[in-house]
């Protein structure tokens, strides 16, 4: 009997067309820019993906301060956005659940921002912030909090801040929906025996509430710290990486290697080194999702 | 009387034009559709309606597979190389992109009568052609003069404190340095600025590089070896500097591209914008803009080296090496190039290529009574002809441009000395042209 015809055989061929997919769609892609990484590949010269240069590619990234101090700020802007989006995700997740009238209006305003195409985003808070037509700085002006015109997309601290603040308001929700997940599968017997024990609302809230709540903060934070890494659109549109590089992250330095130059086996290693980043953000938030599952003693 | 005479001509000029049109025969191609890509964007897409009318003299469809700006369509029509899915005939280009793409484009010197390339200003033509190859068919071109709010020259009291500051009289600038004093004197941020500029990418490599050439530097020597990190270099880039420093331009010019100096003067908020003329008509209507009416216009300023500035290129049709049915594609091609499709670009202030076109729009403009546009393409018209120069030709000149524009931004904000800035820049545009195989 041939192998294919035999019992044992139907789970590989029940699974088949999904791997057939999985490497068509996933594999060989993957499989294919790693190849081009050790190219000269350029886009607009199909010929140059012959063009062998083995390692000289990532050599040439890692000795080059260009590539890592955006991979350094990438790093930063990971940390502070995913935390200020995790605190005030957490605010409006608590807010609305106190909320006894109107919930399900507020849940659906909340997840609006999301609705927005990120380029749009980036016009908007461009718009926001222009030093000399801007509303941020007219209202400024106005209220008589500043006299003058503030460079929010110039200055380098500001302008790290102006992009941290779009990519926030259009991504909140993302927390607050799961975390407001979290509180509406919260059992209600352990907030009341700490009511009958005599906790405070701080001491409930810091010893039950955040604890059941910390899987699904990391779940949220696996999800965003992908999306976070790759952040390209709002960026490009609101400073393109600049002025002066000032806001250059990963991800606008590899889509201008890439595509404007042309050096698409450069931008392919330099994509590869920055998967190193989105696998250590991962590997971490999963070990603390481990940690905090254990730590309220679910499954494993 | 004077609105008499105006209709009058302006009727003899429609019935001209309408009688070139009537001759022209586009062909017959029923039942076929021409997929093309278009550069997109409020200027541009007055020409893309009259496209039912080829259609209409063809029975041809056009089908527009892609329309954006022409940064998205750098990169769409790079990823068709390289997945080798160039399916579409027709396509928009730009003398500074083109010699990027390699040879996906056909020669237009063989495909298109000779009569009619002569109807075209022979330099947009040359600029046009890349190894030899009319790979582009000029569409309309550009270049940047300076306007300027009249009123402001006109005041007395401006005049005599300019004089007294200053030591010569105030009179629209002549040269960078004499530019570079007005707009620190008109200057009183954050309310008024003196002028602005182009900040970022390719545009503020353009403005360094005319301004390299006006003071009498160059980008390479004859070698291709980086040259723009000279004494002229560092001047031109002082300049950025020190009307930065000054606070003469607003704060976030360094994120600013061409709609945001356009739509700066236009709000009334800056005394002098070096720009293009496709922001004439709009810049001279009150319904968009604060100072309509009160506009000046003069050539480009000059440098060191008693050169204007004239930085030029010019938007194109091409024409793809796998299209299917050319005659087709060439057909298009004449006709959204035609001298009547050209009469509608100009009329928004787009510079013609066709040289017949200037003198008929001037005609038009002073049959209806607008000096103003008579003015801009009378301006426009003579640094086309005497000031105009493109960039390098060559394959990588926007990854050249690409490791010069961060750097000169470093040098305005005081993060580099100037000269390590463009040095640093040069050495790094040296690596590209060594990689690209200009320097051996």
């Amino acid at each position: 009997m041939p192998f294919w015809r035999r019992e044992s055989a139907t789970p590989f061929l029940l699974l088949t067309p999904a791997m057939l997919t999985m490497a068509f769609v996933v594999i060989v892609p993957l499989i294919f820019s790693m190849y081009t990484s050790f190219t000269g590949y350029r886009l607009v010269k199909p010929d140059s993906l012959y063009d062998w240069v083995g390692f000289r590619n990532y050599a040439r990234i890692l000795s080059d301060w260009d590539f890592w101090v955006p991979f350094g700020r990438t790093v930063l802007f990971l940390t502070i956005v995913l935390n200020l989006e995790f605190l005030l995700g957490l605010g409006i997740a608590l807010l609305i659940n106190r909320i006894t009238w109107g919930q399900r209006t507020l849940r659906t305003i909340m997840m609006f921002p999301m609705m927005f195409s990120p380029i749009l985003v980036g016009f908007q808070f461009k718009f926001l912030f222009n030093d000399n037509i801007g509303i941020v700085n007219n209202a400024l002006q106005s209220l008589g909090l500043s006299d003058g015109a503030i460079a929010w997309l110039v200055d380098a601290k500001l302008a790290f801040f102006s992009i941290a603040i779009a990519e926030i308001w259009m991504s909140t929700s993302v927390f607050a929906i799961l975390l407001l997940a979290g509180l509406f599968a919260m059992p209600r017997d352990p907030l009341e025996a700490a009511k009958v024990d005599g906790c405070n609302p701080w001491q409930t809230f810091r010893h039950i509430t955040l604890p059941f709540l910390m899987p699904f903060a990391y779940i949220a934070m696996a999800i965003r710290s992908l999306d976070v890494a790759r952040a390209y659109d709002i960026v490009t549109v609101m400073t393109d990486g600049g002025p002066a590089g000032r806001t250059e992250l990963l991800w606008t330095l590899i889509a201008r290697v890439g595509y404007d130059n042309s050096r698409m086996g450069m931008a392919n290693a330099m994509a590869y080194v920055s998967t190193i980043l989105s696998i250590l953000f991962t590997w971490y938030f999963y070990r603390k999702l481990v940690a905090a599952r254990r730590y309220m003693g679910g499954a494993q | 009387m004077r609105k008499i005479t105006a209709l009058m001509l302006g009727t003899a000029l429609v019935a001209v034009t309408g009688m070139a049109s009537a001759d022209e025969t586009w062909g017959d191609y029923p039942g076929y559709t021409l997929r093309v890509k278009l550069i997109g964007g409020a200027q541009y897409e007055k020409l893309y309606a009259e496209i039912p009318k080829w259609e209409a003299a063809t029975g041809a469809k056009v089908e527009i597979v892609s329309r954006k700006n022409h940064f998205e369509l750098d990169k769409e029509i790079k990823q068709d190389i390289a997945a080798n899915t160039i399916d579409y005939c027709v396509a928009s280009n730009h003398t500074s992109f083109a010699p990027q793409y390699g040879d996906i484009y056909i020669d237009l010197n063989t495909a298109i009568k000779p009569e009619v390339l002569a109807e075209f200003d022979p330099l947009a033509l040359k600029n046009a052609t890349v190894n030899g190859k009319l790979v582009q068919l000029p569409r309309h071109s550009d270049i940047s003069n300076l306007f300027y709010k009249k009123s402001l020259y006109a005041d007395q009291a401006n005049k005599d404190a300019f004089k007294a500051k200053y030591g010569y009289d105030l009179a629209p600038p002549e040269t960078f340095d004499q530019f570079k004093d007005q707009a620190i004197f008109f200057a009183k941020a954050p309310d008024f600025y003196g002028t602005q500029f182009v900040g970022k990418d390719e545009a503020i490599t353009g403005r360094f590089y005319e301004m390299l050439v006006a003071n009498g530097g160059a980008l390479f020597d004859e070698n291709w070896n980086p040259t723009f990190n000279s004494a002229a270099g560092v001047k031109s880039l002082m300049w950025f500097k020190e009307l930065y420093d000054a606070k003469a331009v607003p704060a976030g010019s360094l994120n600013y591209l061409w709609d945001d100096t356009g739509m700066g003067f236009a709000s009334g908020t800056v005394a002098m914008d070096l720009d293009w003329a496709g922001w004439a008509a709009f810049f001279n209507d009150p319904k968009n803009s604060k100072v309509a009416g009160d506009i000046g216009l003069v050539r480009a300023p000059k440098g060191d080296g008693g050169k204007r500035s004239g930085w030029s290129g010019s938007h194109s049709f091409s024409i793809t090496t796998t299209c299917d049915n050319q005659a087709a594609a060439v057909s298009l091609l004449t006709f959204l190039t035609d001298h009547d499709n050209q009469m509608i670009e100009a009329r928004q202030g787009l510079l013609p290529t066709r040289t017949q076109v200037w003198k008929d729009i001037t005609a038009e403009f002073e049959a209806a009574g607008n000096p103003f546009m008579v003015e801009v393409f009378n301006t426009y018209s003579q640094s086309m002809a005497e000031d105009a120069f493109t960039p390098p030709l060559i394959e990588p000149w926007i990854e050249v441009s690409n490791v010069i524009w961060p750097n000169l931004q470093k040098g305005i904000l005081g993060e580099m000395d100037p000269q390590a800035a463009l040095d640093d820049a040069a050495e790094k545009a040296k690596v590209i042209m060594e990689d690209a195989g200009y320097i051996k």
